[in-house]
């Protein structure tokens, strides 16, 4: 393994590492736009230029290969001058449009201006004019004047997706990027350029305007889009969430995640939770009743359900699965159920058919975070299939519904088979006016407001923290056991 | 004196087909040459010390020497895009004598065990192209080229290319770029082309000139190249002059030859009401040199590197007084703008600013810091890109500005042309 | 501990005191019955007093001369406000060179501070503190200005342009 020295910093690497790679790992920041370890080496941005020992020129960081025994350095005059002009060089023909570019605040022109700018600029002639809000697909716009054609999108599309949407055209600073005729920049994964654009060139159609980034807070979360369970960052305030960047992580999702998981924030925000418990009673007049206190309501059902394994027997009660809960709430609802004799667990699949389907990169046809979780953690689960036959002589059955009704095509079909019973307890984070003839609808938290853990298809386990409270009345599953536990077991 | 060792008989018009060639000694050396290895074909170019006539000046067995030995397809791919401002040899050779080229391409391409070779012609040389396309098909005919060529046993597939008509993809790593179907444009190095090139394959990519004077290297000897010129420049070159001389044209002369004697005697002399103010050795990236230096230079690649400037090319541009340096640089510098290809940032940009900053000054919109600046400019885009180009443009402003600042300064105060009075730089945009 | 003493009996004689301050009272008063033009104070609110041009008191969103707002819905005013109260929604223009604009924007003037970090963070001198200083008002909602009570109230009186062109801009150097 050869040894590199870079100021004075030795470390051992793995033949074939980049001089930029080595730095990365030893902390030492190299400037760079073109550069990313997910895609391969351009060198067209020249701004990772590092004085080589035994090298006449500069070299660029990103396409040296460490040798053993070679001496790099990042912080001579030599360098600070050549990094200083090639980010001069970049920001020549900068629109300079910060105040409505979206990026700012997280705009790599930004933050290497601060640190390596060349404060006294002499451009002194007319800028280059080009295209601006251009549509590239349905999710990504772009700003031809904010390009500064790193070509990291054109890589992504060429490389990671294989569908070559985008392209350079042009030569010299005439250079534009474009999409190919008749070829708009719509595959499921288009959104992944707008995160590796360092400028604000590229720039999501969904999170334009919607928030400066310096309102916003991060945290780290999965993405319950699918079981793939790709790790992401969550960014919010107190407006509520509204975007999602994955993370990297290589034993999931790398650098990237799909379009469709970067919807999933849209079901936590409020404007499509249920906030508030509803009920709906013969006492009550039969309509539907909102704004009990969960507290009270999780009692009320306890009692409910002691009242009926008591008269109907535990065989009486069913509950239906679905796999978007966490391990933590799986077993002691679980735990709960089977300690009151109830053993007729059954699986809510999110679609039959494609459900064992994969494209390739990251998204699979299994929309649940968790259904490994789930067949973990309850065993002897029973089909879809077997709910059908056996739902209508069930008194009572719990559904731990879908967070993400989107995933859920046939929902339509099976809230009609779930309406054979009696009476449903049914959990849910969001509001639907198919659900609105069950006995009880208990707000249930979504997953960036709780902590958990979900297991991939890959049976990788992932715990994630809670991130922020949408809906203060919510309860998770562990907190509907703790809340009905009391009363269940006082008439039993 | 002229020294005709490839050029001998560029003035018959027998010597542009294939029978008149042989008739004249063609062909021979590529008989000699099958006999040989081909490692001595590469030690023999080796030790005569051809270097690359297309700019560079790289050594020629060297550059063959860096093959992988591994037995993997290889290429050998003639750079005929040429594209220099001021050189125009490889089109009269191509003209005049397209079998000198592609029996020199043969024996290369025997040299370095080469089945399939490409020449990429340029596409404005729409004559040259139809002149060798018709070469290699008579060469087919002749069993040259095709199966088992002579008898040796030897295979070897020749193709024309035509160029889409970038500057840059006289640059090699950008020729293969666009041989491969792809947008012209230089390629990282490393990978070098010899381990890396055309479709991922060694490939060899040569000049014309290069490759014409294989054959008369492998007929002579390396010794014999080596008569001519000096140790490190040994051999003859086409030098293209252009300007205002007497006799224009393509002119072979041994390296070294000095450039007085090239103008006075070769080219007769400037025309009459001219007197030379400065040259340039060879095309439009190399540095300009003023009319002491110019009466000093000897045209060879160490006295001109002595000089700060190059050989290049050969194409040799005489500047006479009547001409304004500021129309000139303005000239080079739209061109440079029209042809950076846009992947590296500092040439991308700096083209742009530096065409912008020249054309201010010629319509003495500017302000005399602005020459500073333009010198500044190209001094950082020197060695920070790919390929050279950002450096072909930054060197003749450097050169330009520090030995003709006054008629740059004349531009600024004055708001004319101290040449001419008047001149385009001053309506130039 | 320390003892105050009383000041000593010379005290007891306040009443030339009290009458020395009667009569200049008084004086006062004949004085402004034969003079009344130069008495000092103002019968406010039917008199008025005028403050300086360059008071900053209400806001003013400027617009151009198309009379659209100028503001770009950047947010640096709602960033930097002390007081937090500018709220902007931005939304997609159709010019693709205007790009962002505000479809609301409204400041909570109950909470303002009227310390001008809104008009010094504009980069685009959209903002304004205007001469206005008098926000009586009946509801607490009338408080919450919005780009019609900012941008286009009718009476909008002092030197104050709202009115702003690029060109005019690019004329004094700005």
């Amino acid at each position: 393994m050869p040894k590199v020295t870079i100021n004075g910093n030795t470390i051992e690497v793995p033949a074939g590492t980049s001089v930029i790679k080595a730095a990365q790992l030893l902390n030492i920041p190299i400037a760079h736009y073109c550069w990313h370890e997910g895609l391969s080496v351009a060198g067209a941005c020249r701004m990772c230029m590092v004085e080589v020992e035994k090298m006449p020129k500069l070299q660029v960081a990103c396409n040296t290969t460490v040798t053993d025994g070679m001496v790099v350095f990042t912080n001579t005059e030599k360098v600070k001058t050549a990094v200083k002009w090639a980010l001069d060089f970049h920001l020549i023909n900068h629109p300079l449009d910060c105040p409505i570019c979206d990026q700012a605040g997280e705009c790599k022109l930004q933050d290497y201006y601060m640190s390596y700018g060349l404060y006294t600029p002499e451009m002194n002639q007319p800028k280059v004019k080009k295209e601006k809000v251009v549509s590239l697909g349905d999710r990504v716009v772009l700003d031809q004047e904010r390009c500064i054609l790193c070509s990291r999108c054109v890589r992504f599309t060429k490389e990671v997706t294989k569908t070559h949407e985008l392209g350079i055209f042009n030569r010299g600073d005439r250079s534009q990027l474009a999409t190919f005729e008749g070829r708009p920049l719509n595959n499921n994964y288009s959104v992944n350029t707008v995160d590796i654009c360092p400028v604000g060139a590229l720039t999501s159609k969904d999170f334009r305007f919607k928030q400066r980034v310096w309102f916003l807070k991060e945290f780290d979360s999965i993405c319950n889009g699918c079981s793939t369970g790709c790790n992401v960052t969550i960014s919010y305030n107190q407006n509520g969430v509204f975007r999602v960047k994955p993370r990297v992580n290589h034993d999931v999702n790398g650098f990237w995640m799909c379009d469709s998981g970067r919807d999933i924030y849209k079901y936590t925000n409020k404007e499509f939770r249920l906030t508030q418990v509803v009920e709906r009673s013969e006492k009550l007049g039969g309509d539907a009743v909102r704004g009990k206190p969960v507290a009270l309501a999780l009692q009320e059902i306890g009692r409910q359900l002691s009242q009926v394994i008591k008269n109907k027997g535990a065989q009486s009660v069913g509950l239906v699965w679905s796999g978007q809960y966490t391990n933590e709430e799986y077993s002691s609802m679980g735990r709960f159920f089977k300690d009151l004799g109830v053993s007729q667990f059954y699986h809510w699949k999110n679609n039959e058919k494609d459900f064992d389907s994969f494209d390739g990169i990251l998204k699979r046809g299994d929309l649940n975070p968790n259904t490994a979780g789930l067949k973990k953690e309850l065993a002897g689960l029973k089909s879809w299939a077997d709910f059908e036959k056996q739902v209508s002589p069930l008194e009572m059955i719990f559904v731990m519904g879908p967070e993400n009704f989107g995933a859920y095509s046939d929902l339509e079909e099976n809230v009609k088979v779930i309406k054979k019973a009696k009476e449903v307890v049914w959990f849910t984070a969001c509001e639907s006016s198919l659900l609105k003839e069950f006995k009880w609808l208990i707000p249930a938290k979504s997953f960036v407001e709780k902590s958990g853990t979900f297991v991939n298809s890959k049976g990788l386990a992932q715990a994630f923290k809670a991130g922020l409270t949408i809906v203060p009345d919510a309860v998770s599953l562990e907190e509907a056991v703790k809340g009905m536990q009391e009363s269940a077991r006082m008439v039993s | 004196m002229e020294v005709k060792l490839l050029s001998e008989h560029y003035d018959k018009k027998e010597f542009r087909h294939l029978e008149g060639y042989q008739k004249l000694g063609g062909y021979s050396a590529l008989k000699k040459a099958l006999k040989m290895k081909p490692e001595e074909i590469v030690a023999e170019v080796k030790n005569s010390g051809l270097r690359g006539r297309g700019g560079a000046g790289f050594p020629t067995g060297m550059k063959w020497g860096f093959l992988p030995q591994n037995g993997e397809p290889r290429f050998l791919l003639c750079n005929a895009d040429e594209g220099e401002p001021g050189t125009f040899k490889d089109r009269l050779m191509m003209e005049r004598a397209p079998h000198q080229l592609i029996e020199g391409m043969i024996i290369a391409a025997f040299g370095i065990k080469s089945q399939k070779s490409y020449i990429y012609i340029r596409g404005e040389y729409y004559q040259p192209y139809k002149i060798v396309e018709k070469a290699i098909e008579e060469a087919y005919k002749a069993g040259l080229l095709g199966k088992n060529i002579l008898g040796s046993g030897f295979d070897h597939e020749m193709d024309v290319y035509r160029g889409a008509g970038a500057y840059i993809v006289g640059e090699e790593t950008a020729l293969i770029s666009s041989l491969e179907g792809k947008k012209g444009q230089p390629k990282l190095k490393p990978p070098f082309p010899a381990v890396k090139g055309y479709l991922e394959k060694p490939t060899i990519v040569n000049n014309v000139e290069t490759l014409a004077a294989v054959p008369w290297i492998i007929n002579n000897g390396a010794q014999g190249y080596k008569k001519y010129g000096t140790e490190k420049s040994p051999g003859t070159k086409l030098f293209s002059v252009s300007g205002n001389v007497n006799k224009p044209g393509v002119y072979e002369v041994p390296l070294a030859y000095s450039f007085k004697d090239l103008l006075e005697n070769e080219c007769g002399g400037m025309k009459p009401g001219f007197k030379l103010k400065a040259l340039i050795p060879g095309g439009s990236s190399c540095p300009v040199l003023n009319y002491d230096e110019a009466m000093k230079a000897t045209m060879d690649y160490e006295c001109m590197s002595q000089m700060g400037s190059m050989l290049g090319s050969g194409g040799v541009i005489v500047i006479d007084d009547k001409q304004c340096m500021v129309d000139l640089l303005n000239v080079l510098m739209h061109f440079y703008h029209h042809e950076s290809c846009g992947q590296c940032t500092p040439c991308r940009e700096g083209t742009g600013w530096m065409e912008k900053l020249s054309s201010s000054i010629g319509a003495g919109r500017a302000q005399l810091s602005d020459i500073t600046l333009l010198d500044k400019v190209a001094r950082q885009m020197m060695g920070t890109t790919i390929c050279a180009l950002s450096d072909a443009a930054a060197l003749p402003v450097i050169s330009f500005v520090s030995k003709f600042r006054d008629e740059f300064e004349f531009h600024i105060h004055e708001k004319k042309c101290k040449v001419k009075g008047h001149c385009h730089a001053q309506s130039h945009h | 501990m320390s003892v105050v003493k009383r000041p000593s009996q010379k005290s007891k004689w306040y009443i030339p005191g009290v009458l020395t301050g009667l009569g200049i009272t008084i004086r006062h008063m004949f004085f402004n019955l034969l003079h009344r033009k130069d008495i000092f104070t103002i019968e406010y609110p039917e008199e008025r007093y005028p403050y300086s041009d360059r008071f900053k008191g209400n806001h003013i969103l400027t617009v151009k001369k198309d009379g659209s707002l100028r503001c770009t819905a950047c947010m640096l005013c709602a960033t930097y406000c002390p007081a937090e109260c500018i709220s902007i929604t931005a939304a997609e223009h159709d010019d693709p060179n205007v790009e962002k604009y505000p479809i609301s924007y409204e400041i909570d003037i109950l909470r303002c501070v009227f310390c001008g970090l809104c008009e010094e963070a504009c980069p685009v001198d959209a903002i304004r503190m205007g001469p206005e200083h008098q926000t009586a008002a009946l509801a607490g909602s009338r408080f919450v200005y919005d780009i019609n009570k900012l941008a286009y109230r009718p009476n909008l009186k002092g030197g104050v342009l709202s009115h702003v062109d690029d060109e005019e801009r690019k004329a004094r150097g700005l």
